[in-house]
């Protein structure tokens, strides 16, 4: 589904991914551990298309050259980035502008778009399955959630989007316990043998609840070490220090 | 210039009735203007906006005199739909209709003024521009206590059998203890290249209140000065709104006197401005007497080579203690071409007070647009959902729903 072949990135000339290459098939579920400044975030807005960065080296989309297609084009055809830092906009009605998103993705799939009432129904449904409250539709976009909130939106846009390919970009910061199974849950309910995932965090916790098929550790711009769902616990036991 | 003013005013006195006198005295604004000319960029007021060099570029040479001899028909189809509403038609300078139907006869008392000659509260050129060409004047009284049931909707009409031309227009309110009016200023201009001059005198009275929403968003190529002086008494409100967007070049002034306690002015409004548009709103509010408010929140959002500008003045006198004050102005910038300047003013000789003011701008934020469009919205998508978020919190402040509605239906906020 996803094929990386030696990419670069560079941002004010600064090297930040240097001959990144990793590939993820239909169906697979992806961590990316790695310390702080180690190129996670550039990785995940690279991939959806964020402006800004000097990139060289091949991506693939379904066989397609991703960097051919535009952020939102990107987004119709099922790549999803879940913000680290969802951003908060002022005077941008929640509902409205799910349902515009929703809408832009469906049209751009030759699907049928939602009239209000049938949206509706659909989106209420989905926040009782993430336990969003349903007031929160109503607000400004973001505004005034707090952090937990925040990231179960973006959840609950990943799962109105239905992405063959979604990227958690250190999604558990900031949750709490229980946030944190409710946003598992999100994600556990889209995978299945089609969907894949690509999951970015600091620690092993998020991994208890979303098994990986794969863990890559993430330094200094290079997969320094890749194994199954064990190398994570090995990550948590003994830090990043010891992959220098 | 001179010759033109002088023959365009020989006609326009020939049509009406006046006295002696008052020939005079309007020979006297005439001589005033002639002197003075248009505002030009050397009048503290007028220094962002050199009205003179505005109409040199757009328009040339002006014509003064207006026949009204003949009626045009109106339009209406172009009445707004579905909010239900007394009327006003003004063609190409010329009441054509005023029609209450609304409200209760004996209450709202509809005053010819055409052969009185009032001084307004204003010491630019333009107003003396008005009081010698103006040929038509109204005065708008409500009465104690009456509230009108419908808005009053004030249809600016041009057409393009004027061109080049000096429209000048002025209209009086009255509003006594205790009454309210809602007033809508809506232009509607097929005309191009005619400079309107719009003076509004509202007095109001203890109690009442008055909501005026000034509308130009249809897109026309002239140019607009439009002064509304508000004279408040004890607990009266006025709430001003401006959608300052259609015209090429457009001034909306307010000048508000608070000489009643416990009296409050609000003034809100909305630049939306591309190509290379020229809007101002200046105000100034001044606070006479103890306990008295203002609130004035300005946005504006900037494309193209377009300018804006807004000069706010609070003004405390010694008396006005007490006194809140609170202007903000936020723009954004679309293109780096396009220019805000605000020119914030506090003038305060009172201890006992509460002022505030504040200013910013910015461009539109990229980041928030690359979240948009990683949801799958295009990059117009994007940048009018934010550029209408931007602009709601001003639409918000509009406390009549029905307005309201009308206006976000307009500027395309969808609910």
């Amino acid at each position: 589904m996803l094929k990386i072949n030696k990419l670069n990135a560079k941002i004010d000339s600064k090297e930040i991914l240097k001959e990144f290459s990793l590939n993820i098939n239909p169906g697979e579920v992806h961590a990316i551990m790695g310390p702080n400044g180690s190129g996670k975030s550039t990785l995940s807005n690279i991939l959806s298309g964020k402006k800004g960065y000097e990139v060289s080296g091949e991506v693939l989309f379904e066989e397609k050259d991703l960097f051919e297609f535009e952020t939102e084009e990107r987004a119709h055809k099922g790549i999803f980035l879940a913000f680290q830092y969802p951003l908060e906009i002022p005077g941008v009605n929640t509902n409205i502008f799910l349902k515009t998103s929703l809408n832009a993705v469906r049209k751009a799939r030759g699907e049928k778009e939602l009239d209000a009432i049938e949206f509706l129904k659909l989106v209420k449904e989905k926040s009782k399955e993430l336990k969003f409250d349903e007031e929160k539709l109503n607000r400004q976009l973001n505004v005034g959630f707090s952090g937990g909130e925040k990231k179960k939106n973006e959840i609950l846009q990943m799962s109105l989007l239905a992405p063959k390919l979604s990227i958690l970009d250190e999604t558990d910061s900031g949750l709490d316990i229980d946030a944190l199974k409710i946003v598992a849950d999100g994600v556990n309910t889209l995978r299945d043998n089609k969907n894949s995932f690509l999951i970015i965090t600091h620690y092993q916790r998020l991994l208890d609840y979303i098994k990986p098929d794969f863990v890559h550790v993430l330094m200094d711009g290079k997969i320094v070490k890749s194994g199954g769902a064990e190398l994570a616990l090995e990550l948590e036991k003994k830090g990043y220090e010891n992959f220098h | 210039m001179k010759e033109q003013l002088q023959k365009d005013f020989d006609n326009t006195i020939k049509n009406l009735t006046l006295s002696q006198r008052d020939i005079e005295i309007k020979k006297f604004y005439l001589d005033n203007f002639i002197n003075k000319g248009f505002p030009n960029r050397k009048e503290e007021d007028w220094k962002f906006s050199d009205l003179n060099q505005i109409i040199k570029k757009n328009i040339g040479e002006l014509s003064f005199y207006s026949d009204y001899t003949f009626t045009n028909k109106v339009d209406t189809s172009a009445f707004v739909d579905g909010l239900e509403h007394n009327k006003i038609v003004f063609i190409n300078g010329r009441i054509e209709k005023i029609d209450f139907d609304y409200e209760k006869k004996d209450q709202i008392e509809i005053i010819d003024q055409s052969e009185t000659i009032n001084k307004f509260n204003n010491n630019s050129s333009l107003s003396d521009l008005n009081s010698a060409f103006t040929n038509k004047s109204f005065k708008i009284v409500v009465k104690k206590g009456y509230q009108l049931t419908k808005p009053l909707i004030i249809y600016h009409t041009t057409n393009s059998k004027i061109w080049s031309k000096n429209i000048n227009l002025r209209l009086n309110f009255e509003l006594y203890e205790n009454s309210s009016l809602r007033l809508i200023d809506l232009f509607r201009d097929t005309s191009e290249k005619n400079f309107l001059n719009i003076f509004y005198n509202f007095d109001l009275k203890e109690n009442s209140i008055l909501k005026n929403y000034k509308v130009d968003k249809f897109e026309n190529k002239n140019i607009k000065y439009s002064f509304n002086n508000i004279e408040q008494d004890k607990n009266s409100i006025s709430e001003t709104f401006i959608l300052s967007s259609g015209s090429n070049f457009c001034k909306n002034e307010i000048n508000c006197n608070l000489n009643g306690e416990y009296s409050s002015a609000f003034v809100n409004g909305i630049f939306s401005i591309n190509n290379n548009k020229h809007h101002e709103i200046r105000t100034i509010v001044n606070h006479l007497t103890e306990n008295t408010k203002s609130y004035q929140l300005i946005k504006s959002v900037l494309e193209d080579s377009s300018k804006a500008v807004y000069q706010g003045k609070i003004f405390v006198n010694s008396q006005a203690q007490k006194t809140d004050g609170y202007q903000l102005s936020k723009a954004i910038l679309l293109n780096k071409d396009s220019e805000f300047n605000a020119k914030p003013e506090l003038e305060i000789y009172a201890d006992d007070v509460k002022c505030s003011h504040g200013s910013a701008s910015g461009s539109l934020n990229e980041d928030s647009i690359f979240y948009l469009m990683s949801r799958g919205l295009n990059y117009q998508q994007s940048r009018e959902l934010l550029i209408n978020g931007f602009l709601l919190d001003v639409v918000e402040k509009i406390t009549d729903p029905e307005v309201k509605n009308l206006i976000k239906n307009m500027i395309g906020i969808k609910e």
